[in-house]
């Protein structure tokens, strides 16, 4: 018999024995534990995942809303922008005439008065030369108003009078 | 040539083949003896009417690969608890690098084999077995590899010069080689049986006794074919642990033959050719050997996974009836 082929109960018999002493040992101080604490593992892998998928859309979800109220701000921002300078123009185009008005309007008032005062004074000077030329008159007629010098001398006050108030 | 004239007393080229079937072989002695183990097998062999000088003699005692079966179970499982009970006790969740060679086998024969073979929810009651042989037979696969009692060997007889040691010797009995439990039938064919154990009790615990052999045969064949059919699947049920038990014996066996034989070319050729030739074989030889120790290796993992694998897909089968 081939010394590699004979049969040893012996042996098998020891293997047997030995092989199954393995199994439970190993099994019970090895596999099951392992194959539990793996599975406990990868339960708590997939549900972090799961989580940090949820994670993920909250976040996305999150930055949305904020974009959307980022957006809106900008728009009011914007509009509250042009409102402002719409009516900054306005008031300034407002003050603007306002002042024209009143400048106008002092303008006018000086004038009048001005035209007033000319008047006045002109009124002034009238009756001033009324006053004069009587006092003249009557002071020529006080002295017995004879020859022509005299006459001519009171045309020539007339007429330097009214030249006066022509010029004036 | 003092070292061709020593070999050549030695040595004869004829030699050897027989030396490394020797080297292969379980030892014809028993390394220990106990007294309780011989009337142990003595009763039983008596029991069963077997007598001293049958092959079929139950001898209990311990011999080589006896001793290698109990060391390279204290390795396995001294091993793994150590690690697995490591691994889960520190709740750290990072194995180390040991611990990730075994979580990736486990994990891989898990995903790919057992739910896949078995299925996903009966998986959890076989795996213990199936992971078992698996790394029962890749530790005999690969401590075969490793020369550790040749070192020993070696040791005691620099240590006792080889006259002083004996032929009873402990270590010198354990340094002739044959380190390779899983080489030897016997050994094999006991595990062989455990699968064949298991895949007709998965079918029995899920079918009943009856069912589970009806299960045998495809139903709704013309009733001839029964015939053919119901024989062909009876003996394929034996057919597949006696395939197991040579396809693993056969492949650790033919590795490490081939081996010795790469090695007996030195001596082979300083015995025949001289010691200038031995010395020049040395190189070749050695690297021949070195190449197959390798190859050996990648050996060593691919049988204890086909071992493993067709555990799984036996009780696979045998729970998944679909023809």
């Amino acid at each position: 018999m081939n010394p590699l082929l004979t049969p040893e109960l012996g042996t098998y018999v020891w293997s047997l024995v030995i092989f199954m002493t393995v199994l439970f040992v190993l099994r019970k101080y090895a596999w099951n534990p392992l194959l539990d604490f793996l599975e406990e593992r990868e339960k708590d892998i997939a549900e972090s995942l799961k989580m940090a998928e949820s994670a993920k859309t909250d976040l996305e979800q999150i930055k949305d809303e904020s974009e959307k109220i980022l957006n809106e701000a900008k728009k009011e921002g914007k509009a509250i922008v042009g409102d402002s300078k719409l009516r900054a123009e306005e008031s300034a185009a407002k003050i603007l005439n306002d002042a024209k008005a009143k400048s106008n309007e002092f303008l006018d008032d000086a004038k009048s008065k001005i035209e007033i005062e000319k008047k006045k004074a002109i009124k002034e000077i009238k009756e001033e030369v009324v006053d004069l030329s009587l006092e003249l008159a009557t002071k020529v007629l006080q002295r017995n108003v004879k020859d022509d010098d005299n006459s001519k001398f009171i045309k020539s006050s007339l007429e330097a009078v009214k030249v006066d108030e022509a010029k004036s | 040539m003092f070292i061709a004239e020593k070999v050549g007393k030695e040595w004869t080229m004829d030699q050897a083949p027989q030396y490394a079937i020797d080297h292969v072989a379980n030892s014809k002695k028993n390394i220990f003896e106990f007294e309780f183990l011989n009337t142990l097998s003595e009763k039983i062999s008596n029991f069963f009417g077997i007598s001293s000088e049958s092959l079929f003699y139950v001898d209990l005692g311990i011999s080589k690969h006896v001793f290698l079966l109990f060391f390279v179970s204290f390795i396995v499982v001294s091993t793994i608890v150590t690690l697995i009970q490591g691994y889960i006790s520190h709740k750290k969740n990072i194995p180390n690098k040991f611990m990730s060679i075994i979580e990736m086998f486990v994990i891989y024969l898990r995903d790919d084999v057992l739910k896949n073979f078995i299925g996903d929810k009966e998986y959890r009651s076989w795996a213990p077995l199936v992971y078992t042989i698996f790394f029962f037979v890749l530790f005999g696969n690969v401590l075969g590899l490793i020369p550790i009692f040749d070192l020993t060997g070696l040791i005691g007889k620099i240590g006792y010069k080889a006259e002083m040691l004996g032929k009873d010797n402990i270590l010198y009995l354990l340094s002739k080689g044959g380190h390779t439990v899983t080489a030897n039938v016997n050994v094999t064919f006991a595990i062989a049986t455990i699968t064949f154990v298991a895949f007709i009790a998965a079918g029995i615990q899920k079918y009943g006794f009856v069912q589970h052999w009806k299960n045998l045969a495809p139903s709704g064949l013309p009733w001839p074919l029964y015939f053919v059919v119901v024989p062909i699947e009876f003996m394929g049920l034996f057919i597949r642990p006696l395939a197991l038990t040579l396809r693993l014996a056969g492949n650790m066996m033919g590795g490490h033959i081939a081996l010795i034989i790469f090695i007996t070319f030195i001596f082979s050729a300083t015995a025949e050719l001289g010691g200038l030739a031995g010395f020049g074989i040395a190189p070749f030889s050695i690297s021949l050997a070195l190449g197959l120790t390798m190859l050996e290796l990648l050996v060593a993992v691919i049988q204890a996974y086909v071992f493993a694998l067709l555990t799984a897909v036996f009780i696979g089968m045998a729970i998944h009836v679909d023809h």
